[in-house]
């Protein structure tokens, strides 16, 4: 082949501390959506999971996928589950 | 490593999500992070092999992988199309029924058959 | 009875349990992978993708030239998803009134509430929605348009651009809390404008046979510009997305037919 193959290049350490802490912000946000007893908190949580999903993905060097997932997450998904939640007037959680 | 390790922990708790909970709008929040954690999956991987995003702006650039990302640009559009029918089923279900515990829809279902 | 229904509580759990455990056992193999990510792909398009497609966005040139496919079945799966939705809202509309009390409505009720709503009257929050909403729609509708027919240069591109446009459809439908229907939030308008961005997708992608490059063929491809047929395909796209995605958006919160 005439043309150089590039090297693996390794990500700088900075970044990696970053990537952990926002996953482990994701896990804490999923177990509080899934355990909370108002599901509209849950709604919000899960809003909150999808902007520090898009946050991740700017640092991980993925811009359209972080547009997207803002777009998509922050915005129809959210309107989505407050229409299923409005039309069926349950507001609270009963058990598991 | 460890990342992937807590990726591990976020599978486990989306399909926890959807399995072990009764309540049918949890399923629903199950499958939504389960999408999520198969697309941060897809960019960690590719992420590691270059420093740059994909827009080449100069000639000579170490770029991260852009074909796990036109993928996921895909599986995230689906998603959010899984959602919105999976909820539009759930609303009806509870129109019909009047509760949205599973084993209660069931057992009205049932009755009514 | 109790000893009945503390077994199956029991047995549920466990169940779980065992799926849990069963679903951990089977991700174990992908999360302990050690070999490495593969260069060969990633060194190809740095070479010569932004030759053949003639866009500087790499993943717009894959998902609009390399793997076109993958984008038309993905815009098939959000048509049907929005026809399921609507059909689904329409019979849930239709047995809303006959399961609920009688409740009385606050007199001055915007037009996007339950017809047997109960709401509080405040009347500065219901202000504070329409007239932030309402500044901020067009600006969002711009900021749409710019992401959707820039996608070839810069990050964005005509599934981005498309749901920003629905939200800026949202938002202008908010705004205006009496005529939920004028202007571009107008559902009739939103139909058409969906069912034509469809069938301009369709022609754009047969037009590719008039050169003999295919199906999926670019019709620029030997012109000057062939990254036009990038950027043709970004704003039917956009159109298409952002249309269907902002009148789902409005039937659901009950300014449609």
């Amino acid at each position: 082949m005439e043309s150089p193959k590039a090297q693996i290049v390794e990500r700088p350490e900075t970044g990696g501390a970053m990537i952990i802490l926002l996953l482990a912000l994701i896990i804490m946000l999923a177990i509080y959506t899934l355990t909370s007893k108002d599901l509209l908190h849950g709604v919000i949580a899960m809003s909150a999971v999808s902007l520090i999903c898009a946050l991740l993905f700017t640092i991980l060097q993925a811009p359209d996928v972080a547009i997207t997932e803002a777009a998509v997450g922050a915005g129809v998904s959210t309107v989505i589950f407050v229409w299923a939640l409005r039309h069926s007037k349950r507001r609270d959680d009963e058990g598991e | 490593m460890i990342e992937r390790a807590l990726l591990f922990t976020l599978f486990l708790i989306g399909f926890y999500g959807i399995v072990g909970k009764k309540h049918i709008i949890k399923k629903i929040f199950g499958l939504n992070i389960l999408n999520n954690a198969a697309v941060i999956l897809f960019i960690l991987e590719g992420s590691r092999i270059g420093t740059d995003a994909p827009i080449m702006d100069g000639q000579a650039s170490a770029i991260v992988d852009p074909v796990p990302q036109a993928l996921m640009l895909t599986a995230i559009v689906i998603g959010v199309c899984i959602t919105a029918l999976s909820l539009a089923l759930a609303v009806h279900l509870y129109r019909v029924s009047g509760s949205f515990d599973i084993d209660t829809i069931r057992m009205r279902i049932q009755d009514e058959a | 009875m109790k000893e009945n229904s503390k077994r199956s509580r029991y047995w549920s759990r466990f169940t779980t349990v065992i799926a849990i455990v069963a679903m951990a056992v089977v991700l174990l193999p992908i999360f302990l992978n050690d070999t490495s990510w593969p260069i060969e792909a990633r060194d190809y398009l740095a070479h010569s993708g932004t030759e053949e497609s003639g866009a500087i966005n790499l993943v717009s040139a894959i998902y609009l030239g390399y793997r076109v496919f993958d984008t038309f079945g993905e815009t098939i799966v959000l048509l049907v998803a929005v026809l399921g939705t609507m059909g689904m809202l329409s019979r849930v509309e239709s047995l809303v009134d006959t399961s609920l009390e009688e409740e009385h409505t606050i007199g001055s009720v915007s037009g996007f509430s339950l017809t047997n709503e109960k709401r509080r009257s405040h009347a500065l929050r219901t202000h504070l929605l329409e007239v932030v909403t309402g500044k901020i729609g067009p600006i969002v509708l711009l900021f749409g348009f710019y992401v959707m027919l820039y996608g070839h240069v810069s990050p964005g591109g005509g599934f981005q651009g498309g749901v920003i446009i629905a939200s800026g459809i949202v938002f202008l439908a908010l705004g205006n809390p009496q005529e939920g229907s004028s202007g571009i939030s107008n559902p009739e308008l939103l139909v058409r404008l969906e069912s034509a961005a469809f069938l301009t997708l369709i022609l754009v992608f047969f037009s590719g046979l008039l050169i003999g490059n295919g199906f999926f063929g670019n019709p620029l491809a030997h012109t000057q510009i062939p990254v036009g047929y990038i950027v043709i395909l970004n704003a039917v796209i956009g159109m298409k997305v952002g249309t269907s995605l902002g009148f789902m958006c409005i039937a659901m919160m009950g300014g449609g037919s």
